[in-house]
């Protein structure tokens, strides 16, 4: 029995309290755990994954990280340094004017120096074969690079867990595999939400299904 | 957003029509901002409380709001009462605090709250989206109006855009405090959030304009005055006039 | 800078209201209406900036905005921010209907100034470290000029609001330092990423 990083206790959670979302979910993730994460559109695959770093409150059942009862947002910003989330949008989630410095922007959060920050910053980008991007500027880039980009932001913050919604959605061929070799040469565990199930089968081993609300294994 | 509380309301304030309420108001509360007298401000305090519980108003927003405005006024008790020259009713810490000090504090909390009652009730009661409408009716001009109503429109949109990158930042770690890392994110921020509203409104133009528009302001849904209004209108004109006796007396 | 009702006597809140009649109608002239959207879009901004806060000891600090505002828009800057303190008004009482008039003069006029200012140096000189420097002070200055204005409004009141006026400009320091920085570095922002929106001719199609 691994150790158990990061779990959903009995969560129900509705952005319209009488219609929940998410029912009675339990979910684990141990060390090691590659877990896809399926489900139609709409079935809840976002809202679970930003349930677990605390960016949603459940109504009922509550998140543990390490072991700790997580259900404030100071328990939460603890959560987040060790369990980073790759948001569907990139658009939401990249801001800063130029590459590096907003791969750096997590590990500056992190408490690195700047110097520090860049080095890695630097790494991160040479695992997604971005390293060339350095210093373009961002907003310029073309929706797959933006992703890749996205993606190298939260390798740099070097997480025990990574929570991936629709990694690959809008990359071509060369994109994806781009995606997968840092994947798979991670030790961190993760849950990946997709549609894109060649992907899927490349990166993980579990298979999970969201159906109304509710969560099941699959083989 | 969330935080336009109350014009969705049912009251009689609310089937108004809004240009009555929007002139009333805008009357009451210069004829409240230039009256002394504290016979005068306590009257209109009561008719500011009638007016909100006519309206109906959320209590809980409301006291917000009134929060809000008295702490600005608590600083003011704090150094008004002291600074006014005047008839010396006490004294604390060596300084004197005068009759003139403390009833031109009073006067200012009184005048402040009345007139946010008044305004919250009368003006804060209009839907967002017809409001752009009773002003282009009050003769302001066009363009003025068109920024108004797009300006609300958007506000919503970017707001969720701010929303959505502060927790992006907030998954990555970020923790504002009073620094230079935390003042260039927000510089950042803001200047992700202009470069972008720019380029949408090009798109917003470009798209009106293959909608056939051509800067002239036509509303859709139109405005009807009834006995009520005309009625409302004459209370508070005559509001006023006793106001102005009142003060002159 | 904003000041709430019913603090300024009458004549102040009637000069303030026909200074604000008059820039919103220059500013309103300069707006083609082909850059309704963009102005309104800015004034939408600018009315979402003014919502972050930046912890400072106990309590937080509300940015401002008014200058990267100015920089941007010019003399439209005036119905700009009239629209967003108005909503502001509406929405939060911040600030207030009554003193509309004043509040949009005390922010906007620093604004138009700042604008000028860029001018002049940005067309001399276009380094980032320039442009973030310059956009930093003028962040600042028209926070301060804001607040030297309201101690003028308030002081017409009468000399009893002196002490109140200092209280407000003293308390505003952290927030000229905070808005300096935050002006320099979404100038600078925009610099690196849409360096034609801080041209002041833009090429619009002719309505």
């Amino acid at each position: 029995m691994s150790e158990v990083l990061i779990a959903l206790r009995n969560v129900t959670f509705g952005y319209d309290a009488a219609q929940p979302v998410l029912r009675d979910v339990v979910l684990e993730i141990q060390k090691g755990d590659r877990i896809a994460l399926t489900g139609r559109n709409g079935s809840g695959k976002t809202t679970l994954l930003h349930l677990l770093v605390g960016l949603l409150r459940p109504q009922a059942g509550h998140v543990e990280e390490g072991g700790k009862t997580c259900r404030r947002e100071e328990d939460f910003v603890g959560v987040r340094r060790r369990v980073a989330l790759l948001f569907q949008d990139s658009e939401d989630q990249l801001f800063c004017p130029t590459v590096i410095e907003d791969v750096a922007f997590g590990p500056l959060n992190l408490g690195h120096s700047p110097p520090a920050a860049k080095a890695v910053a630097l790494d991160a980008l040479s695992r997604v074969g971005m390293s060339a991007y350095e210093d373009r500027i961002v907003h310029h880039l073309s929706v797959g690079e933006k992703k890749l980009i996205a993606f190298a932001g939260i390798l740099a913050m070097r997480p025990r867990v990574m929570l991936l919604d629709e990694p690959t959605a809008g990359l071509d061929e060369q994109a994806v595999d781009r995606v997968v070799t840092p994947l798979n040469a991670l030790d961190s565990a993760m849950i990946v939400a997709s549609q894109d199930h060649a992907f899927l089968d490349r990166v993980t081993q579990r298979r999970m299904t969201l159906s109304d609300g509710r969560l099941a294994s699959m083989g | 957003m969330s935080c336009l509380a109350f014009f969705a309301g049912h009251s009689p304030i609310h089937r108004l029509d809004p240009r009555m309420r929007l002139v009333s108001a805008l009357c009451l509360a210069i004829a409240i901002a230039l009256s002394e007298r504290l016979v005068t401000l306590v009257w209109a305090l009561g008719l500011g409380i009638l007016l909100a519980a006519v309206a109906r108003l959320n209590l809980l927003p409301l006291t917000r709001r009134l929060a809000h405005l008295n702490a600005f006024m608590l600083f003011l008790w704090l150094v008004l009462p002291w600074s006014v020259p005047g008839v010396s009713v006490q004294t604390a810490w060596g300084f004197a605090i005068t009759r003139e000090g403390i009833r031109l504090a009073l006067e200012v909390t009184m005048k402040g709250n009345v007139i946010v009652l008044l305004l919250t009730a009368l003006v804060a009661t209009v839907d967002p989206s017809r409001l752009g409408c009773a002003l282009d009716r009050l003769a302001l001009p066009d363009k003025l109006v068109h920024l108004f109503m797009l300006a609300i429109r958007y506000t919503d949109m970017i707001h969720d855009e701010y929303g959505r990158l502060r927790n992006a930042m907030k998954a990555r770690g970020f923790q504002p405090s009073f620094s230079s890392h935390t003042l260039r994110t927000f510089g950042y921020l803001v200047g992700l959030l202009l470069v972008r509203s720019m380029e949408r409104a090009e798109r917003v133009l470009a798209a009106m304009k293959c909608r056939g528009f051509d800067g002239r302001f036509r509303a859709l849904r139109g405005f009807t005055i009834r006995g009520a209004d005309v009625a409302f209108a004459g209370m508070a004109l005559c509001q006023v006039c006793v106001w102005i006796w009142l003060e002159r007396s | 800078m904003h000041i709430s009702e019913g603090v300024l006597s009458g004549p102040v809140l009637a000069s303030g209201a026909v200074l604000a009649a008059v820039g919103i109608g220059v500013g309103l002239r300069r707006m083609s209406v082909a850059s309704t959207p963009r102005t309104a879009m800015l004034s939408a901004v600018f009315f979402v900036g003014s919502l972050i806060h930046i912890p400072f000891g106990p309590s937080n600090v509300h940015l401002i905005l008014n200058g990267i505002a100015g920089i941007l828009l010019g003399w439209t800057v005036f119905p700009a921010l009239a629209v967003a303190l108005f909503l502001q008004a509406l929405m939060f009482q911040f600030g207030g209907l009554t003193v509309l008039g004043v509040n949009t003069v005390n922010m906007a006029l620093p604004g138009v100034v700042a604008y000028y200012l860029f001018r002049l140096v940005f067309g001399i000189a276009r380094r980032p470290g320039i442009v973030f420097g310059l956009a930093a002070i003028l962040g600042a200055l028209t926070v301060l000029l804001s607040g030297l204005m309201l101690t003028a409004a308030l002081a017409l009141g009468g000399r009893a609001f002196l002490g109140v006026a200092v209280g407000i400009v003293v308390a505003h320091v952290p927030v000229m330092i905070a808005d300096g920085l935050v002006t320099g570095a979404a100038a600078l922002f925009i610099l690196k990423v849409r360096p034609d929106l801080l041209e002041p001719s833009r090429p619009e199609v002719p309505t």
